[in-house]
């Protein structure tokens, strides 16, 4: 396989169609605290929902309150209009919105009569033992089901074979990331990279990846007036992030859910505690500052990547109604006016209707910051 | 059946400008700025980093002409011609429409250039009241931004608002100001997220018996609370002063004043010019930056 499927942003179903066409399951989930060795484990396709390029949301808007965010909207859209057409959806209780995404498409697939494997798991919002153990129950409960739903028990063997696959993805990234930092890559074509994790089977993905990164290597820089940082909650449009680059900025590093946040450190597994591990890579790991007590780790890790990344500027994207990422911009500031690194704020939502509303600002931070 | 005379209060006037000092602009630097908006364009030609002239008018649904119409509006009976204009710089939302512009700089950077000049090196906080957007932007003593920010989405707080209201009430968009000040009493704000919101909640009040002073304080109050969210939300650093067309709003900048507890620096010329002279000026400094290197 080219990796021209990398670069692709439609959300085609080729994969998941073809992978259930050999008899076996595909099952959506949203948000990165769904572990996906565990759908790995159960030989079940994982494929995380977006709502890329989703131009109307006017059915889910019947179903959602006016106040849940567009990108949840709009990914229950995806689901009612066939876009996706899965055998069942996982959520993690990663924030309300993403919930109420389960919470509807469990009673729309019902009443037409569509069956599901439908089955959501709490991810508790503060880190320690306790927290930790029940996460990892929650996940136990979740491997049962799907292994009883898939026909393929899951099992400590199963789960570490699957993680030696996730982490050969995480390897990958990180190479990506390096390309990146040398600005061999653009930030829209590497938004563009992460998405097709969402969509491919994972032997499908590290193949092409693969290439992709052997092919990238023998490139030259490219030129930018301004190194940027993109932070704030799930953005899943690469074109949002080539508005900024069209403006002279080069989106060199970011920590978002559906970019590097997604990725992380390798999970490293104790054979003595194989679920137990993997409770604790995802749910201690920095993914959003959903959690009670990590956003002073996130805010480091900003902070740290504006320094290993040269970073002149971060531009922080808010899409409206993100009640993760609603007001960390009060907090994050003074560590950032600290390493002399100026913030824009932006406020967004799912569907592009701001493309010349974006650019100006855009246009305007890269005018003042350019060296 | 008799044709009914259409006032259009929204209308402000348009002017043009020509700097009595300088009589013979030849053997000047001479740089143009032309900042097209939603609502108003203008053009400000510089001699050897002094205005010289400027026109401000409406912008029509053609921004290539509104340029065009801009500068020879400007240029009239200067004797110059746009080839007398050694580089000209394009802002503002149709900068790209500039036919015959060197380089586009964004209305921001432009602004903070163009107060910097108007209100001097002490200036650090400008609050650009734009025909459909808000602007809080700060700048150092070089008049070079350091930080802004800007509205989102609505219209609400900017000058588009304003000659919705003056279209509602029948009053010309410039009495409103002095008008909104012929009151009892400072009323509450009407509603500020939405002009439209505003406008129906304006013709509620004047069925209730408001008058039309009233109702004007009403609004320029809400546009004023308005704008000084943005402006907390990016931090006051005096000296401030406001440039745009509502910048010649009493009715709102007093307002602004007052909530804030601050003046705002006076204006010594037409605050709407503030985004061409600023690209002017930026123009004449790219080409004082190439000639150096040239004669290196």
């Amino acid at each position: 396989m080219s990796y021209e499927k990398l670069l692709e942003t439609n959300i085609s179903g080729e994969s998941a169609k073809a992978w259930k066409a050999s008899g076996k399951k595909a099952v959506g989930y949203v948000c990165c605290h769904v572990p996906t060795e565990i759908l790995i484990a159960a030989d079940v396709m994982p494929v995380r929902l977006r709502a890329t390029n989703c131009v109307d949301s006017s059915d889910a808007e019947a179903w959602m309150s006016s106040f849940s965010c567009s990108f949840a909207k709009s990914v229950l859209q995806y689901l009612m209009n066939g876009t996706y057409d899965l055998d069942g959806l996982v959520q993690s209780d990663g924030c309300m919105m993403a919930t109420r995404i389960l919470d509807n498409w469990s009673h729309i697939a019902k009443k037409n009569g569509k069956a599901q494997f439908i089955h959501q798991i709490g991810a508790p919002r503060i880190t320690n033992e306790i927290s930790i153990g029940y996460y990892k129950a929650e996940l136990q409960t979740l491997a049962d089901k799907l292994g009883a739903f898939s026909g393929k028990a899951v099992t400590d063997e199963g789960l570490k074979s699957a993680a030696a696959k996730t982490n050969e993805v995480r390897g990958l990234i990180a190479q990506l990331f390096t390309l990146r930092k040398e600005a061999k890559v653009s930030g829209t074509e590497a938004l563009r990279i992460m998405l097709a994790n969402c969509d491919l089977t994972i032997d499908e993905y590290i193949a092409a990846l693969g290439e992709f990164i052997a092919d990238a290597k023998g490139r030259g820089p490219i030129k930018a007036r301004a190194r940027l940082m993109m932070i704030g909650s799930a953005l899943d449009n690469p074109e949002y992030i080539r508005v900024i680059e069209d403006k002279g900025g080069l989106v060199v590093a970011d920590a978002l859910c559906f970019g590097a946040r997604s990725f992380g450190e390798k999970l490293v597994i104790d054979d003595k505690d194989v679920l137990g591990s993997i409770a604790d890579y995802y749910l201690t790991r920095n993914t959003c500052p959903r959690a009670l007590d990590n956003r002073p780790a996130i805010h480091k890790e900003i902070v740290d990547t504006c320094k290993a990344y040269d970073i002149q500027g971060i531009i922080y994207e808010k899409m409206q109604n993100c009640e993760c990422w609603g007001g960390e911009s009060y907090y994050l500031e003074p560590d950032l006016k600290a390493i002399g690194v100026p913030m824009l704020q932006v406020e967004r939502e799912e569907q592009m209707a701001n493309a010349g509303q974006l650019a100006i600002r855009a246009e305007a931070f890269v005018e003042m910051i350019e060296k | 059946m008799a044709e009914i005379e259409k006032v259009e209060y929204w209308r402000w006037t348009e002017s043009n400008w020509k700097n009595p000092d300088i009589p013979d602009w030849r053997g000047s630097l001479i740089t143009a700025g032309v900042d097209i908006g939603s609502t108003s364009t203008q053009a400000v030609v510089m001699a050897d980093g002094v205005p010289y002239a400027y026109s401000n008018m409406r912008t029509g649904s053609n921004s290539p002409d509104s340029a065009i119409g801009a500068i020879d509006w400007a240029m009239k009976d200067t004797g110059l011609t746009l080839e007398d204009i050694t580089y000209t710089i394009g802002t503002g939302y149709g900068r790209v429409n500039v036919p015959f512009s060197n380089k586009t700089v964004t209305e921001i950077t432009c602004h903070a250039k163009g107060a910097n000049y108007i209100y001097g090196p002490t200036i650090r906080t400008i609050l650009d009241m734009g025909g459909q957007d808000c602007k809080a932007i700060h700048c150092d003593a070089k008049g070079a931004v350091t930080s802004f920010m800007m509205n989102d989405k609505c219209a609400a707080g900017t000058g588009r608002g304003m000659e919705v209201i003056a279209n509602l009430l029948a009053v010309r968009v410039e009495d409103i100001g002095d008008m909104s000040f012929q009151i009892d009493e400072e009323p509450d704000p009407v509603s500020s997220t939405c002009v439209i919101f505003a406008k129906s909640e304006a013709t509620k009040l004047m069925r209730t018996g408001w008058t039309k002073e009233k109702v004007l304080a009403a609004y320029c109050h809400a546009m004023a609370l308005r704008v000084v969210r943005l402006l907390e939300r990016n931090g006051m650093e005096l000296d401030f002063a406001i440039t745009g067309g509502i910048a010649k709003n009493v009715g709102v900048v007093r307002r602004i004043e007052r909530i804030m507890g601050i003046q705002a620096l006076k204006p010594a010329m037409d605050t709407q010019i503030a985004g061409a002279l600023g690209a002017a000026l930026l123009g004449k400094e790219l080409v004082e930056k190439k000639r150096a290197k040239e004669n290196q």
